[in-house]
């Protein structure tokens, strides 16, 4: 046997309760580690190294105003930028109003689309499909799985913001980095059809020429339109996404909130569990010490069991969000893409480790100092 | 004056030159309660050679288990000067005292006092974990220990899976694993049908007869005294006079 052998045994001696705590202390890291997890992909990861070069420019009032379809030459001249698409949001409903037949469906132009969306893989000769016929469309292949659509199949969009439907037939399917659930049509299907909107597009999609410039070229296009009846608004990809995050409310302070929560609750439950079994052992404490153990080894030895008891709930827990954002990214849409890194897990079991820490000190402490004689007499 | 000179120019002609393991000196031991002040032990002074086999009697808050305790370095006197295995114990800081307890000192309890998450021989090897010895030295120490107190074949039972008197054998076995000079015993035959009690008394013997353990027992029993050597009594924390 070894001390650490003694500290598991101790640990696990009431079941029930060790049972309980773990699972509350699971529970509590596995919601921890979806919002770490999601906090990361929100704030922190840079997403890949072409989208972190790729800008987005829109109508400075709102996404609902369309700039002027000539901003889009104005914008490639400008010193930095290597190619501009027009990305217009159609919002056409497929099927019916059901939240499985959502998805996002925008027109662009299929010649230079590919030319800003580097890091998106198509077939070649499903480009070339694509780009030669205006009513086709493209699908990524998470969406194409999902609808059992393969090339040449033909699908209607019914229009809800153009007076329009679109019939489109699949040409492609491409493969973006993380999944996108995305199609991308001809806008100029939409143009033929609503005259209103000639000349028009939501915003434009433009690749700078390195990541360094993106700042640089963002001010310059904005700059350009400054004082336009159609001001634009220019930020990185990461950024624009981020906008719509943004239009949940304060995302980061409810993250913030629901983090500190959870850990604050966690830190109870332990704290009271710890507690509990420490003082049912008053008179353990006072034999350990009978039998020459050292403050310092029964500080060492409570705080184990609940360091132990945190680490197998912390790590049973970000095991199980892994399982969970496994789940949630292949469902596709906003989550897509989202996984546990491992430092992600590692900050969990941090803290987990550290509400074990601090939930088990004063006990283990009050523990250590405990007078052998009144140990001894303890009963309970 | 140190107090180990002190006691040892003080010390009385009874116990000549034999080896004195326990020297106590005018020990007094008052115990504060809100207002009130209860004297455990009132001035006690007696000597304890190596090798002896000491019981301590007298009726219930006479002050026998304070004095024991004292003997073994988890309590401190309130005045007086005790000398255990001619080392001031109360000089010592917590952590040094730890160490001598372990080293010097097995106790043994009335209630046994075994872990009960731990088999007999996890019991056993507790006090070992704080030594310097190897896994294959421990289970040598705790298999032979075990051996002794004739538990050679419960080792891996549970104290829940033991009778009283073999938990108090596995206690007997812990007390001695560490092989420590003075044996403290606080009523260890309280809990005990009369064939378990003696059985652990037969073994307490053999330990000061064949393995020269000085063993210092609390008991109420006179059938348990009729085992020591000299047989003390303490009455209101006083130490009665031999024969008195």
């Amino acid at each position: 046997m070894t001390l650490t052998h003694f500290v598991t045994k101790n640990a696990f001696r009431n079941k029930r309760r060790s049972l309980l705590t773990v699972g509350s202390i699971t529970f509590s890291l596995l919601l921890l580690t979806l919002m770490m997890t999601i906090w990361r992909s929100f704030y922190l990861d840079k997403g890949s190294e072409d989208s972190a070069q790729r800008l987005m420019t829109r109508h400075k009032v709102s996404l609902a105003n369309f700039l002027p379809e000539f901003y889009r030459q104005r914008i490639r001249s400008i010193p930095g930028v290597t190619h501009v698409v027009p990305i217009t949001w159609f919002g056409g409903k497929y099927k019916d109003d059901k939240a499985e037949n959502f998805f996002a469906q925008f027109g662009t132009d299929p010649t230079e689309f590919f030319k800003v969306y580097t890091d998106y893989k198509i077939p070649p000769e499903q480009a070339a499909a694509w780009q030669h016929d205006r009513a086709g469309a493209i699908v990524d292949e998470h969406m194409a799985k999902k609808y059992g659509w393969k090339v040449g199949d033909k699908i209607t969009l019914k229009g809800t913001i153009f007076p329009m439907n679109l019939e489109l037939t699949i040409r492609g399917i491409y493969n973006p980095p993380t999944s996108t659930d995305t199609l991308y049509f001809d806008a100029k299907y939409v143009e033929e059809s609503v005259r209103w909107f000639r000349g028009s597009a939501g915003l434009f999609a433009s690749l700078a020429d390195s990541p360094q410039s993106v700042g640089r070229v963002a001010t310059t296009i904005d700059d350009a339109f400054r004082n336009s009846p159609q001001p634009t608004k220019t930020e990185s990809e990461k950024a624009f996404l981020l906008g719509f995050i943004s239009m949940l409310g304060n995302v980061k302070a409810f993250i913030l909130f629901i983090c500190g929560a959870v850990v604050f609750a966690i830190l109870l439950v332990s704290a009271n569990t710890m507690a509990m079994s420490i003082r049912e052992r008053t008179r353990e404490v006072a034999v350990l010490k009978t039998l020459g153990f050292p403050r310092k080894t029964i500080l060492a030895l409570f705080i184990g069991e609940g360091v132990t008891l945190a680490l197998v709930g912390g790590l049973i827990g970000s095991l199980g969000a892994t399982g969970l954002v496994g789940l949630v990214a292949k469902g596709g849409g906003f989550f897509a893409g989202l996984s546990v890194t491992p430092g992600t897990m590692g900050v969990a079991l941090l803290v987990a480790g550290l509400v074990g820490f601090l939930s088990s000190f004063a006990p283990s402490y009050t523990a250590s100092r405990l007078n052998i004689v009144e140990g001894l007499r303890h009963i309970g | 004056m140190s107090a180990v000179s002190e006691i040892q120019n003080a010390g009385n002609g009874a116990v000549g030159n034999r080896n004195i393991v326990v020297q106590a000196r005018g020990v007094s031991k008052i115990f504060r309660r809100d207002a009130f002040e209860v004297t455990a032990l009132d001035n006690v002074s007696i000597d304890i050679a190596a090798g002896e086999f000491v019981a301590l009697m007298g009726p219930s808050g006479s002050g026998k288990t304070t004095l024991l305790n004292m003997i073994a370095a988890i309590d401190r006197p309130t005045s007086g000067q005790l000398l255990v295995l001619s080392e001031d114990i109360f000089l010592l800081n917590d952590e040094q005292t730890a160490r001598w307890r372990n080293e010097h000192v097995g106790y043994i309890f009335q209630t046994f006092n075994l872990m009960p998450v731990l088999t007999a021989f996890e019991n056993v090897e507790l006090p070992l974990l704080l030594t310097n010895l190897t896994q294959q030295q421990r289970r040598d120490h705790v298999t032979t220990a075990l051996r002794l107190v004739g538990l050679g074949d419960r080792m891996h039972h549970l104290p829940r899976q033991l009778s009283g008197g073999q938990e108090q054998r596995v206690a007997i076995a812990r007390a001695i694993v560490t092989d420590p000079t003075l044996i403290i015993a606080d009523e260890p035959t309280g809990d005990l049908d009369s064939h378990s009690a003696t059985e652990v008394l037969e073994i307490l013997k053999r330990l000061n007869e064949n393995f020269q353990k000085t063993v210092v027992m609390v008991t109420h029993d006179p059938h348990a005294a009729s085992y020591a050597h000299v047989v003390r009594h303490l009455e209101k924390g006083m130490l009665l006079p031999i024969g008195g």
